[in-house]
């Protein structure tokens, strides 16, 4: 606690709160522009704050994670095209209330669901991190190689629709980050002579690459069908159109309780990610409710439910990151560069080398919420008419900033190459549903899972046996076994379905490709 | 994407093949007597990849034996035309960026997305690329207070 005052007397001042609060703005912007999104920003934003103060950096990272994961709801409402997939079932019942004249009420109750789940599981982050933490510091090499192995199995069997393209992916990554000198022996791998490899691919151009440039250039195939649309909010003639009731309140409290544990426990589970939670929400929701078939003709529940989850994601999704120093999606993926960059890595140890850090991120976390209620209540109209921007004239703007970003990683026009041969890639794997999310997950983990795996072979005297004496180790690798199976036995079932013309709902990825697609 | 998948997977196989068998070999030296070889993991990586394509590859022909219909490709043409158009678009503004200036570079790449996505009128092909490098230049050498170039 001593530490969270103290983080607050860094992040409040006027200069960190400024780029906390760019940050929830520029994220509240491409959160709602359909196509971009949390991952675009986060990894275009990162070069930008390699000459801010670590607070200020780290504060405006996080606030673009959390300002885009409440701005997608806007265009989902408006346009009924998500800004990003887990606002799809947003969509669903935001699109006709806005139908209806009551466009506002509908994004203000996007906006408070998104800040209070937001908020609640900023808390959760901050209560279970530090213990688990402790724990954390308890295990050895082979554990933490056993939970490494693990965590990229869950990962690779969740992200996409195959757990065998999910395991490719993640074993690639792995191999990506063998390139450069050996820890041990400083013998040189895969650099082909080239000096730039020696010290191995950075992570920012190749995430900027395949998340950014891979994005755009999808985007730019389908910019037509983007462009049809436009969005305005229709006011209603009465004031009851415009706020939440207090009845409305009532009704959607319990739901927004509900989304925010659904999301808090989804966003902890490695892979998972916002649109599994924000659909299972919806989902509980609905089927709680005494009236499930008014569910997508305008129920003010359906909105708070979908918000609620989407928005609790990202701050849960960190505590496997700072519990044990494992990325468990994207945008902790991501954020590790961005630490690191600032003098914080993500760890069990972090919280007794770094304390004030630490406490400077969870303050500035908190205040990233608080800020979201402020600029996205302010903000509604302008983000409405900034949505109508044709994508076209973004694009361009957004390539150039890949590359102004990608070229400062290094300074040299080598990442620009870097960049753009893992766009090249990050486009088929996003048409070939090659999970990227695995790729870099594995590309930042590769060097401690290799690092651990060596200690392993040493710590076992190259005998699988002596496995016997880490039973923690053991129960992970039956975990890992138990993932393959699980997912292998669901993927089959999935295409099954395929085959047999029977999507269903049950895939919310599926769903919500669906949902974007047919446009409502 | 049965058929893609199949194509994908052979591709990626032959690719694991040719790492495993000649590039890991001709790249990374074997290492010290007594330590844990540097090629150790990236040869288990490939090794992982290749067997993982041929699950895929298997699972997906023995899935075309069954009468379903296949699936749309995976591309479409206006994505594919995107991707052959951007990497012209970049290919142009390296060579800027090579033979005449980071600025031109900038700007080319700006100009050449903006007349590729299918932007005809002057007055925004030429005041775009002027706004957003002034904001760029604003953004690092003033208010950041940091040299990109």
């Amino acid at each position: 606690m001593e530490h969270l005052i103290v983080g607050f007397q860094d992040v409040l001042n006027p200069a960190t709160l400024f780029w906390v609060a760019a940050g929830v703005t520029l994220g509240y912007v491409l959160g709602a522009i359909p196509g971009l999104g949390k991952a675009t920003g986060v990894a275009v934003a990162i070069p930008l704050t390699f000459y801010l103060a670590p607070a200020a950096a780290l504060g405006m990272l996080i606030g673009i994670a959390k300002g885009s994961a409440a701005g997608s709801a806007v265009s989902a409402i408006l346009l009924n095209t998500p800004g990003e997939p887990s606002s799809a079932p947003t969509a669903m019942d935001g699109y006709p209330l806005a139908r209806q004249g009551k466009a506002q009420k509908a994004l203000k109750m996007g906006l408070f669901a998104s800040v209070i789940g937001d908020f609640v599981s900023t808390m959760i982050l901050i209560g279970l991190a530090a213990p688990l933490a402790s724990y954390a510091l308890l295990i050895g090499p082979v554990e933490l190689c056993a939970i490494l192995l693990f965590s990229l199995t869950f990962v690779g069997g969740l992200s996409g629709r195959s757990l065998t393209k999910g395991l490719i992916a993640a074993a690639f990554g792995v191999f990506f980050a063998t390139v450069g000198l050996e820890a041990e022996t400083f013998i040189p791998r895969l650099t082909f002579g080239m000096l730039e490899l020696d010290d191995g691919i950075a992570l920012v151009p190749i995430a900027i690459g395949m998340l950014a440039v891979a994005e755009m250039i999808v985007q730019a195939g389908n910019i037509k069908a983007l462009d049809v649309e436009s969005a305005q909010i229709s006011d209603g003639a009465s004031r009851e159109d415009r706020v939440v009731l207090a009845s409305e309140w009532r009704r959607c409290l319990p739901v927004i309780a509900r989304g925010t544990l659904i999301g808090s426990v989804v966003g902890i589970l490695p892979g998972l990610g916002a649109s599994v939670g924000s659909f299972l929400s919806y989902g509980a929701t609905v089927r709680a409710s005494k009236t499930p078939e008014k569910y997508g003709t305008g129920m003010i529940e359906g909105i708070a439910a979908a918000e609620s989850a989407d928005n609790a994601v990202v701050p849960s999704s960190l505590v496997p990151l700072f519990a044990l120093g494992i990325p468990g999606s994207v945008i902790a993926a991501l954020l590790i560069a961005a630490f690191i960059l600032h003098g914080l890595t993500p760890g069990p140890l972090m919280f007794k080398q770094q304390p004030r850090l630490v406490a400077d991120v969870y303050a500035a976390m908190i205040c990233a919420s608080l800020i979201m209620l402020v600029i996205g209540y302010n903000g509604q109209r302008l983000f409405a008419q900034i949505i109508r921007v044709p994508l076209r004239l973004i694009i361009p703007g957004v390539l150039l900033l890949c590359c102004v970003g990608a070229y400062m990683e290094t300074g040299s026009v080598f990442s620009i190459y870097v960049m753009l041969f893992f766009a090249l890639l990050g486009f088929f794997a996003r048409k070939l549903d090659f999970s990227f999310v695995t790729f870099l997950i594995g590309f930042v983990i590769g060097p401690s899972l290799e690092l651990t795996f060596r200690q392993s072979i040493q710590i076992l005297d190259h005998q699988a046996v002596n496995l016997s004496g880490h039973p923690i180790a053991i129960v992970f690798i039956l975990l890992t076994l138990a993932t393959v199976w699980w997912t292998t036995r669901d993927n089959g079932r999935t295409a099954a379905s395929q085959q047999r013309g029977d999507c269903g709902q049950t895939d919310p990825t599926e769903a919500e490709t669906k949902h974007i697609k047919k446009g409502g | 994407m049965r058929h893609a998948n199949v194509v994908s997977g052979v591709v990626l196989a032959v690719v694991g093949l040719v790492m495993l068998f000649a590039v890991i070999p001709w790249q990374i030296d074997p290492g010290p007597e007594g330590m844990v070889s540097p090629r150790l993991m990236p040869s288990m990586m490939m090794v992982l990849i290749v067997a993982l394509s041929a699950v895929l590859i298997f699972s997906n022909l023995r899935r075309a034996d069954t009468d379903a219909p296949e699936p749309a490709m995976p591309f479409t043409w206006s994505e594919l035309a995107a991707l052959v158009k951007m990497g012209a678009v970049f290919a142009v503004s390296l060579a800027l960026y090579l033979f005449v200036s980071p600025l031109a570079a900038g700007a080319g790449l700006v100009i050449g997305s903006l007349v590729a996505l299918g932007e005809r009128r002057l007055a925004v092909i030429v005041l775009m690329p002027a706004v957003l490098l002034l904001a760029i230049w604003l953004l690092f050498y003033k208010v950041l207070g940091t040299a990109i170039v």
